[in-house]
């Protein structure tokens, strides 16, 4: 039994290679993001390594929680206890050190900031075994205040050099000229981790980062005698309280944990795709092999006649399952190790970049890739399987041609009933705001309901869609043949309903979002310019840009926000500061009760969402926990509803930041003009006196709406391409069933080239069919990703999207191209039909 | 042969084979099916071709009707010399001169037995003469079957509606290879007696391979096949005396 099966499968190559290739995909998928997962934590992993190394403990402020910016790591400690620790027993040296906001500009005076990492500046550290893998490549350590040491990575890509002289903006102060004397790497990496780094003289960085006698951390080594576990319990003795001492092993973790963490958005949203593809691929095999039984049918009938007994055939259906799973699993991992070096070059594009190694696969990944493929297949094949095993060995002995099984009553019922659910469902998300739940539920009953309708729905989609084409002769054998195996029809289009009802809503709720972007912006600000950084990764813009807007005369009023990580309740959470006194002037936060003034230094106003949620009402308790001071009882001072600006539920006072935090950056500031003075005006006026910040955007509020509506359509290319992946898996699918309908039509295609058909006309008729069916899909993806996306965004009210806006145009056109790639996947089948043998086809067996 | 065929189309011979010859396979292994093989084919006349099972009479059909070609020899259909035509115009000769009927499966599936019968003048883009169709499908006595798939009519039904097709076109010729192979004596009868009064009445060509001595006794005339040769031919036969011929060659 076992040999038979091999044996047919070596006969069926290139179908086990294109049914493979639906779950392929997904292979690729998971075991790429696995890749690059773990080929980014082991780069991230020797690069900490390599730094810590010398450093034996490092002694530093306890943090509350930790915090995921590094400029917000911790509070500073007084210069004077590097004194003292390098008295305790055993240390051998120990320096301060410190790091704070440095951007770096190039030659051209435009900002120089990496995609996702911090832009650094720091004390160069003298002790080089405590430099770790900090170490000068060219030149000298800086000696004088108007010196610097700039990381090789920048160095080299904009072209720095010693001798140099470049500029550098800090968080107050504007711009300051530096002559570069060094360059530095770190190890065999020339940054660290993507960050930027420029080292100045201890002191003179003390000043540069307001940090005027302290440090951020000491860094110390240990005596060979010394285990760093011991000399760290031997240091913690003599910390004051609020301090605390490490090892080098416990920072390397840490770090090390942050980055994965960091990852875990990619990793999910990856998976997220893969699983879509997997879907879809799923489909695709249940399809395939549900046609196959049908086809072995007679072959089956007749093994079970001569003694196969019911498991044996179930077996070697099952057998064949998995090889093409293990096939599927071979080709996508190495498929997968291409998609990582692919995602690594994407993150890279949108700003990401990875310190690069070479490429992981661990033992973890390769089992995972054979756990899909493998499980993936075999479950989707398992239906069709055991209907192989339903077969009375008497079948041999009838007809070929397997009867059209009617759809099942019970089938008809619960797909009707979860319709009608989803349909309520939907509607119910439709009319009112924020119906996640409904959204959610409607959208999933709904599409398990379509897709058991499906079969039924299937011969009348085919007549109506098909009426057009049905005068000619080759469009209505296309039109019968599509409706031919309705069962086979509804599960080809199937895989291409999910992947285009996802593109679909994605779509909607896109548009929506660009729709709400204007009215959000024009109700929630006040504001004539809008100034921010003009990187999005940038931490935001020094404190030194408001002041210098407060020095115009024109401006009527300059009002700061800022954004740091705080603690509330089980969750990090960012907190939004402000200026109590100003903030009405430039926006509107949609105040529900008390007021912003009465802010102070211990209050807090929440967005009226989560007041409720949280129970709280004005002069409620809440605590905060900041991580460089802890906890702290504020109390519930007012409740707001406009969050769209602000971006948090959450708003203290900037003196309760500047009180808790220790970088002094902004990441918005608000220009009111004073009466009379026009937006262009002042827009221009706050250009030229903010012309050494050339890392500042000046946006009015057409500006800012353009922004955003770019970015939305920047975020929906990239969630397009991988979408487009679950699309391209279902045309192969449409591929393959196509090329099993004409193996089994071989005798009718021969019949009709018999009586006049031409090849021309054959492969038209095969073409059309592949258009219907994915028509079919599109058609049930369109109406499906309409709904969804409608029933989504207005689920998604309280991020914002104000107006659900349903664009008919590209999604259609979606559809009408999904359709149309129908023709693409018939090309080979097509060209397989036009081939067939006629005196083979026509001569009785 | 029929008064009423125009004098253009009055030709005598339908159909030409010359030293036809095919081998299948190739060296010492090869299978001579057809071995030099000449033969006109009488217009306006039933013509059955018979021989033992592997004579090569399938061989000859599918030749003369350009479904397979001779590895020597010419086929000539009316004037025109079937080997000088490429593959869209022997389509385009299939479909508008010749018609077919096979032993089995000769419908398609999913067309009703009236659009089987159109289909070659559907594949042409042209529409059936209402009153022709009529006539050929009243002849095979399938007018109340005409909406019906290929599953729902019997086997002799569905060889009538195949011979109804084969008419349609009103073809220079008919090919028919054993048409009656799979259906009972009566729907053989039927379907023979249909086939008969085309040709008498439509003055209609028509090529039958059987083997089958009381279908053959349908023709005007039998031509014997052995070993891919001619070895004899009947005139005005009967079942009986082609029964005496067919013992001869050895059956
Ligand atoms: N496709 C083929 N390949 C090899 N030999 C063939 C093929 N078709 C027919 N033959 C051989 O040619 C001879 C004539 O076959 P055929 O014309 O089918 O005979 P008939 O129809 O009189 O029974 C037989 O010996 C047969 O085995
Ligand atoms: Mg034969």
């Amino acid at each position: 039994m076992f040999t038979l099966t091999l044996k047919g499968l070596r006969a069926r190559k290139v179908r086990l290679f294109l049914t493979a290739i639906s779950i392929l995909l997904g292979v690729a998928f998971v075991s790429g993001t696995l890749v690059l997962t773990d080929t980014v934590k082991a780069a991230f992993d020797q690069l900490y390594a390599g730094l810590t190394q010398g450093t034996d403990v490092t002694v530093r402020a306890t943090s509350a929680f930790s915090a995921t910016s590094t400029l917000q790591a911790g509070k500073p400690l007084p210069a004077s206890l590097v004194d003292t620790v390098r008295q305790v027993d055993g240390v051998a040296a120990a320096e301060g050190s410190l790091t704070g906001y440095a951007l770096m500009l190039d030659k051209s005076g435009k900002p120089i900031q990496p995609g996702g990492a911090p832009t650094l500046g720091a004390g160069h550290t003298t002790d080089p075994e405590l430099a770790g893998g900090f170490t000068l490549r060219s030149g000298r350590a800086p000696q004088a205040p108007g010196e610097v040491v700039v990381d090789a990575a920048t160095a080299r890509k904009y072209s720095y050099q010693p001798g140099d002289t470049i500029n550098i903006i800090f968080e107050s102060g504007g711009q300051r000229r530096f002559t570069v004397v060094g360059i530095a790497g770190f190890g065999k990496a020339d940054n660290l981790a993507g960050a930027t780094l420029a080292t100045f003289e201890m002191t003179t960085a003390q000043q540069l980062l307001n940090m005027t006698g302290q440090y951020r951390q000491i860094d110390v080594r240990g005596k060979a005698d010394v285990t760093p576990a011991e000399l760290r319990s031997r240091i913690a003795h003599v910390l004051p309280a609020g301090l605390e001492a490490v090892t080098s092993a416990a920072v390397a973790n840490e770090a090390s944990k942050s980055i994965q963490s960091a990852l875990s958005m990619f990793t999910k949203i990856f998976l997220g795709f893969a699983a879509v593809s997997l879907l879809v691929g799923s489909f695709i095999i249940w399809n395939t092999f549900s046609i196959l039984v049908a086809q072995r049918g007679r072959e089956h009938a007749l093994l079970r006649a001569i003694g196969a007994g019911r498991r044996q055939i179930l077996g070697s259906v099952l057998t064949e399952a998995v090889v093409v799973g293990l096939v599927a699993s071979v080709l996508g991992l190495a498929l997968g190790l291409g998609v990582a070096a692919g995602l690594r070059g994407l993150l890279g594009a949108v700003g990401m970049e990875l310190p690069s190694t070479a490429l992981q696969l661990h033992a973890r990944t390769v089992l995972a890739a054979f756990a899909v493929g493998v499980l993936v297949t075999l479950v989707a094949a398992l239906a069709p399987a055991w209907r192989a095993t339903r077969i009375p060995p008497i079948a041999a002995l009838r007809e070929a041609a397997a009867p059209v099984r009617d759809a099942a009553t019970w089938r008809l019922i619960i797909g009707g009933l979860l319709l009608a659910c989803g349909v309520a469902g939907l509607t119910r998300a439709i009319s009112a705001d924020s119906q996640t739940a409904a959204a959610a539920l409607g959208t999933l009953a709904t599409f398990v309901g379509v897709l058991m309708l499906a079969p039924v729905a299937v011969r009348p989609l085919v007549r109506v869609l098909g009426a057009p084409i049905s005068r000619s002769v080759t469009g209505g054998l296309g039109r019968l043949n599509a409706a031919r195996s309705p069962r086979r029809t509804a599960s080809t289009a199937t895989a291409l309903v999910i992947g285009l009802a996802l593109v679909v809503a994605v779509t909607v709720v896109a548009s929506s979002i660009k729709a709400s972007v204007g009215d959000v912006l024009d109700r929630a600000s006040r504001a004539d310019l809008i100034l921010k950084a003009d990187s999005q990764f940038a931490a935001g813009v020094p404190a030194g840009v408001a002041d210098k807007l407060r020095t115009l005369p024109e401006a009527g009023t300059v009002s700061e926000m800022r954004w740091g990580m705080a603690q509330i309740g089980a969750a990090t959470t960012p907190v939004a500061a402000l200026d109590p006194a100003t903030v009405d002037q430039v926006a509107n936060l949609g105040i529900a009760s008390g007021s912003v003034g009465a802010l102070g230094t211990d209050g807090i106003l929440l967005s009226a969402d989560v007041a409720k949620a949280k129970g709280l009402t004005v002069g409620s308790p809440l605590t905060v926990r900041f991580a460089q001071t802890g906890d702290h009882q504020l109390h519930v001072i007012g409740t707001f509803t406009d969050t769209t600006l602000i971006g948090t539920p959450y708003v203290v006072s900037l003196g309760t930041y500047d009180a808790n935090f220790s970088d002094r950056l902004d990441i918005a500031v608000l220009v009111k003009a004073k009466p009379g003075v026009s937006t262009a005006h002042i827009k221009r006026l706050a250009a030229t006196a903010l012309a050494e910040y050339p890392n500042v955007a000046i946006s009015d509020a057409n500006d800012l709406k353009d922004t955003q509506r770019k970015s939305v359509d920047q975020l929906l290319g990239m969630v397009y391409v991988m979408l487009l992946l679950a699309v391209v898996i279902a045309l192969l699918g449409v591929v393959n069933t196509l090329a099993l309908s004409v193996l089994e039509r071989t005798r009718e295609l021969g019949l009709l080239r018999a009586v006049g058909m031409t090849r021309r006309q054959v492969r038209s008729a095969v073409r059309w069919e592949a258009v219907l069916i994915a028509a079919v899909g599109a058609v049930l993806g369109l109406i499906l990703g309409l709904a969804f996306g409608a029933a989504f965004s207005r689920a998604l009210a309280s991020l914002g999207i104000v107006t659900v806006d349903v664009p008919i145009a590209q999604p259609l056109l979606c559809a009408v191209i999904a359709a149309l790639a129908g023709v693409v996947a018939a090309i080979a089948p097509a060209r397989r039909a036009a081939k067939v043998d006629i005196l083979r086809a026509v001569v009785a067996e | 042969m029929s008064v009423l065929q125009s004098p253009s189309e009055a030709r005598t011979v339908a159909a030409r084979v010359v030293g036809a010859t095919k081998l299948y396979g190739r060296g010492d292994s090869a299978v001579r099916a057809l071995d030099d093989v000449s033969f006109e084919f009488p217009a306006g006349a039933f013509t059955a071709i018979m021989g033992p099972s592997g004579s090569g009479k399938s061989t000859l059909l599918h030749c003369l009707a350009g479904l397979d070609t001779l590895t020597s020899g010419q086929v000539c259909i009316g004037d025109t010399d079937v080997a000088k035509l490429s593959d869209g115009e022997l389509t385009l000769l299939r479909r508008n001169r010749l018609g077919f009927i096979f032993q089995t499966y000769n419908l398609v599936p999913t067309l009703t037995a009236q659009e089987n019968i159109v289909l070659p003048l559907r594949l042409g883009g042209r529409n059936a003469d209402p009153e022709w169709l009529a006539q050929v499908v009243a002849a095979v006595g399938l007018a109340d079957r005409l909406g019906h798939r290929p599953a729902e009519l019997s086997g002799g039904q569905q060889q009538r509606v195949a011979a109804a097709r084969a008419l349609v076109t009103r073809p220079e010729i008919v090919f028919a290879d054993e048409p009656t192979g799979a259906l009972d004596s009566r729907s053989s009868g039927e379907l023979l007696r249909f086939l008969r009064h085309a040709v008498d009445e439509y003055g209609q060509t028509i090529v039958m391979v059987t083997h089958d001595p009381v279908a053959a006794s349908y023709a005007d005339r039998v031509l014997f096949l052995r070993d891919g040769r001619v070895v004899s031919q009947m005139t005005e036969p009967t079942a009986d005396r082609i029964l005496d011929a067919m013992k001869g060659l050895g059956e």
